[in-house]
């Protein structure tokens, strides 16, 4: 068993930001065209990273480099493989997570690529991420991102933050792009519609013992709406499936 | 007398087969036949191609009876017909397949098109090390914290339990609301 995907259903980042919330350990694989990438992950740690080419396995980058160069892959194919046998892995890299993954941010040409499935736009609901505990991260924010961060549970919208910061909306769109990247801030889910009134509610109860009848509640038309159960029959349900 | 139904929904391989074997009082009845698309051949060998079903005797004259849907969204004409009376639903979602998820929104969009029906979302096959967790697999798929997102493994009986009773717990829930709405 593993997890696979392609680095359009899943960034990278995100990758790294699950296996800190795991912590999970373990070995990433990528597949870039003919170029293929390896990162042992040690609770929740990146611990170690290389690049290759083709069948002769040309070494094209390791350790923080290879990482990077990973980070910059617009696609690849992943599988990530739980492997306790990397907990016995010498740690080579330097950085956490954060630290690559924003420093891949400062040299891709267009960060918010790096986010394939997230779509940020001026009128977009921002919430601040809750952090893994076992966060403790050597990254440090620039004045943008700070500026940014200090609105996200303030503003309504990413058009407020550019309002009140002043910063200009492109950068803001990139620098949300950049927060997301290493877990801070996440898109806010949308809120429920509450649901509309049914035609009529029943109120019936049965008692314990009782033979229970479901008692529903029917739209006018006489369409089959969704049923409304009273609470003891319910009950009984509850209490059949807790008895299986 | 309108039968008690809920509904197991959720993309392709994502476990819905599974979930019903495991709960189910009776012998499923699946009707499952050869993949016949290559990509979906490499995850699972049969597919679901008109409904899995089971149930749950309540009592000697009530059954909860439980109905997998098809999981490709070539047969979703086949979704309205399954949901309309039922309980609730359970969206199954794998969460070793990221690739899934864009696909498990559609499909959450599309049933709530057709029902109102309280659901929950069952993040299954976490017994995998390798897992999503859930709240990753939450908001991936964008979902409110109203909405129950809960581990599973379709495989072990008290989990597809748990799911089930948090699924009955969310319809009491909402029906009360609803009720106190009304008063």
């Amino acid at each position: 068993m593993a997890l696979e995907g392609t680095l359009q259903d899943m960034s990278l980042s995100d990758l790294f930001q699950v296996f800190r919330m795991g912590p999970k350990t373990g070995v990433l694989l990528l597949t870039h065209g003919t170029e293929r990438g390896i990162i042992y992950v040690a609770e929740g740690r990146l611990i170690d990273a290389a690049v290759v080419r083709g069948t002769e396995r040309t070494i094209l980058s390791s350790k923080d480099e290879a990482v990077i160069s990973m980070l910059l892959w617009d696609d690849a194919d992943f599988t990530f493989r739980h492997s306790l046998a990397v907990l016995e892995r010498p740690a080579r890299i330097e950085h956490d997570s954060e630290w690559l993954v924003l420093e891949s941010m400062r040299r891709h040409d267009n960060p918010v690529r790096a986010l394939p499935y997230q779509s940020i736009t001026l009128d977009t609901q921002l919430q601040l991420s809750p952090l893994p505990s076992s966060a403790e991260s050597g990254v440090s924010l620039d004045v943008n991102q700070w500026r940014i961060l200090s609105q996200v549970s303030i503003a309504p919208s990413l058009r407020a933050i550019c309002e009140a910061t002043g910063v200009p909306p492109d950068q803001a769109i990139r620098t949300v792009a950049e927060l997301m990247s290493i877990g801070l801030v996440e898109i806010a889910p949308p809120t429920l519609p509450k649901p509309k009134p049914r035609p009529r509610a029943a109120t019936g109860t049965s008692s314990h013992g009782q033979m229970m009848a479901p008692v529903l509640a029917s739209t006018p038309s006489g369409e089959e709406a969704t049923p409304i159960l009273a609470r003891g029959l319910l009950d009984a349900i509850m209490r059949r499936i807790r008895g299986l | 007398m309108q039968p008690l139904k809920i509904v197991i929904t959720g993309s392709y391989s994502a476990g819905k087969t599974q979930f019903i074997r495991t709960i189910s009082d009776i012998e499923t009845v699946s009707t499952d036949y050869a993949v016949t698309l290559d990509e979906e051949r490499e995850l699972k060998h049969e597919t679901t191609v008109a409904l899995d079903f089971g149930t749950i005797a309540i009592n000697e004259k009530l059954n909860l009876y439980l109905f997998g849907t098809p999981g490709q969204e070539r047969f979703d004409f086949m979704w309205e017909h399954l949901s309309i009376g039922c309980l609730g639903y359970v969206v199954m979602v794998d969460s070793c397949r990221p690739g899934h998820f864009a696909e498990t929104q559609r499909l959450m969009a599309r049933f709530a098109d057709i029902t109102d029906s309280p659901f929950v979302v069952a993040a299954n096959k976490q017994d995998d090390p390798a897992a999503l967790p859930v709240s990753y697999v939450r908001r991936r798929l964008g979902l409110p914290l109203d909405i129950p997102v809960l581990p599973c493994v379709a495989n072990d009986r008290s989990s597809v339990k748990t799911v089930l009773l948090s699924l009955l717990k969310h319809i009491a829930s909402q029906h009360q609301a609803e009720r106190a709405e009304q008063a």
